[in-house]
């Protein structure tokens, strides 16, 4: 039997360090290289954490307190979620790196790191925990946080986005909070697993479906899918650039996983109905996306359009829900916050050697050309996003074609074609209008900038992924074939058999 | 007496949500307040079996569930956050902006 302790390091790891740096925060720098100490270790925990379970092939759960299973919290890392952990820890500690050779006045803020931190431990704990109640709780870290670091950013419509962000968030945590109710009324239970083997038991409960489209609500809002999306484009622009990079491709992924989880394990019975809502959110997302997308004249609000997207591709994958789809899901959500994470990151890179702080298109175009180098990362990036090979990119999109044909849904897979299409027009154009137009303000270009290390580095793993795919494809098709077979989790959890 | 208790959350629900649609931010954020209080009021009601009957004192009739109570602390405490943050962020907003008005806080249209 493992040491599942395990399971508490990414989360306690970086809460720790979140009031450590706060205790020294008259020293900005010291809080940083602290900051990205505590994400490195908690960083390595997780990878530990993912050999552990991925070697051994078991669930790893920990019930907090020692309180009996379903009474207590139980920490459940399964496959899944320890990827998911892994995923958010390395782009969060590339995010830290990004902050530290950043000119941002933010960052000088003494609150900067050890918000940075709390998002850390939101995200894990929300991937960790095996109970909705507590899911909540670390969901609403998450969200504070996110909302914080944007509001103290130096746009000054940080606040005003923060605002957006933050109302839409309470009103999806108010229906968090019903769902969470209108379930515990009918099976008296809030952990995950005990709640799914009981609803199996009894699936006639009337708030059953009440329940279910209240989660479907609010992991909506969490993932920024179409109709409830609006927030998102502003609140991904106004931010800090290493947050908006953090917002934009990990902490969307949430609401990705209570999608895996609702139609894998809560909710197995009913996963038909849900899936054919997610196949039509997801559609819409990857229409809308796409030309907002194009249609946009700014660097940053283009890619957050551009996340619109990914995730309404990633939605329809659930919404097929086959095990070739889901293992299409998790090298997608991977690859995509790696390739999202270093193309925000580049965009910063670009806007901080602007003459004047802004992302739109008409102030950075020809800044591009003090930065040659970065642009061969953009270029990359962006053939990345639109799934050309050598990428990551091309990977997950060649899964994501396998299991759609598998699926026969050519409709689907001819939108989603066009929709490939339209992300390389506007990454190309980006890149065009950045690095080849010749600007008009060229010589007041700053030469000096925030440092692309951590988007060299996050774009280099995009290419080694996009040549060296086999281990993350086989790690996808073993948690999608743990995703299909529910009972391996439930074992774990709730014991015997 | 369950439903009035089920009436009484309803209505406070309802009251909620018209005040969030306003268009001030001050009346909005209290809708908002409401509604968070109408949810709690929900969660605990989750946690009666008999909507009257209080925890462990009578030896007759079922104890009502301490589990809801619990969650209904942990949400309060969130919700306080939550709304505190928000009152902090529209100080800051009405300030910039000189508005008190959602329609004029727009200045993030692309």
């Amino acid at each position: 039997m493992l040491n599942a302790h395990i399971l508490l390091l990414p989360i306690l790891l970086p809460l720790a360090g979140a009031m450590v740096t706060l205790l020294v925060g008259n020293r900005p720098r010291y809080q940083g290289s602290l900051a990205l100490l505590v994400l490195l270790a908690s960083l390595f925990s997780s990878l530990v954490l993912l050999t552990q379970v991925w070697t051994n092939d078991q669930t790893m759960s920990l019930q907090l307190g020692g309180w009996q299973v379903p009474f207590g919290i139980s920490l459940v890392g399964d496959l899944l979620s320890a990827t998911l952990v892994v995923m958010s820890q390395l782009v969060l500690t590339l995010g830290v790196i990004y902050s530290l050779g950043a000119k941002d006045q933010v960052m000088n803020i003494r609150t900067y790191y050890p918000f940075f931190l709390m998002m850390s431990t939101g995200l894990t704990g929300a991937f960790l925990t095996g109970d909705l109640f507590n899911f909540f709780v670390f969901a609403e870290l998450l969200v504070i946080s996110g909302a914080a670091l944007t509001a103290i950013s130096d746009d000054r419509f940080g606040v005003e986005a923060a605002y957006k962000y933050f109302y839409i968030s309470l009103l999806a945590s108010i229906f968090l909070l019903l769902g969470i109710g209108t379930l515990y009324i009918s099976y008296g239970t809030l952990n995950m697993a005990d709640l799914s083997q009981r609803i199996r038991a009894d699936p006639g409960q009337p708030l059953l479906s009440i329940g279910a489209v209240l989660l479907f609500a609010t992991f909506m809002v969490k993932s920024a899918a179409f109709p409830l999306h609006f927030w998102q484009p502003d609140f991904h622009t106004a931010s800090p650039t290493a947050v908006s990079a953090m917002l934009s491709s990990v902490v969307v992924k949430l609401g990705v996983y209570g999608f895996l989880r609702m139609t894998t394990l809560i909710f197995i019975d009913q996963a038909e109905w849900i899936r054919g809502l997610l196949l039509a959110v997801g559609a819409l997302g990857i229409l809308y996306g796409g030309f907002a997308a194009i249609g946009t004249d700014n660097v940053k609000r283009m890619l957050a359009y551009s996340t619109i997207a990914q995730v309404g591709f990633i939605l329809v994958a659930i919404g097929w829900g086959t095990p070739l789809a889901l293992a299409a899901v998790v090298f997608f959500a991977f690859s995509h916050s790696l390739i999202k994470a270093g193309m925000l990151m580049l965009a910063g890179a670009i806007v901080s050697r602007a003459p004047i702080k802004s992302a739109a298109f008409e102030v950075v175009t020809g800044v591009g050309k003090t930065a040659p180098a970065l642009g061969i990362f953009f270029l990359l990036g962006g053939l990345a996003l639109a799934g050309i090979p050598p990428t990551s990119g091309f990977i997950s999109k060649l899964l994501f074609f396998r299991s759609g044909i598998e699926e026969q849904d050519f409709l689907l897979l001819g939108l989603i074609a066009v929709a490939s299409l339209l992300t390389l027009i506007y990454a190309i154009r980006a890149f065009q209008r950045i690095w080849w137009v010749p600007g008009v303000q060229e010589t007041k270009t700053k030469k000096a900038g925030d440092s692309f290390a951590a988007p060299a580095v996050l774009i280099i793993l995009v290419l080694v992924l996009g040549l060296w795919p086999e281990p993350l494809v086989r790690l996808a098709e073993e948690i999608s074939a743990t995703l299909v077979t529910p009972a391996s989790y439930l074992i774990a959890v709730l014991g015997g058999g | 007496m369950e439903w009035l208790t089920a009436l009484a959350i309803g209505t406070l629900f309802g009251i909620g949500v018209f005040q969030l649609l306003r268009r001030n931010v001050i009346r909005s954020i209290i809708g908002v307040l409401i509604l968070l209080n109408s949810v709690n009021l929900f969660l605990l009601s989750a946690g009666a079996y008999q909507g009257t009957q209080a925890a462990y004192t009578t030896a007759v009739g079922q104890p009502s569930d301490a589990l809801p109570q619990a969650l209904v602390l942990t949400a309060i405490v969130i919700g306080l956050g939550g709304v505190a943050f928000v009152l902090a962020l529209i100080n800051v907003i009405s300030a910039r902006y000189q508005t008190s008005d959602q329609d004029q806080i727009s200045g993030l249209r692309n």
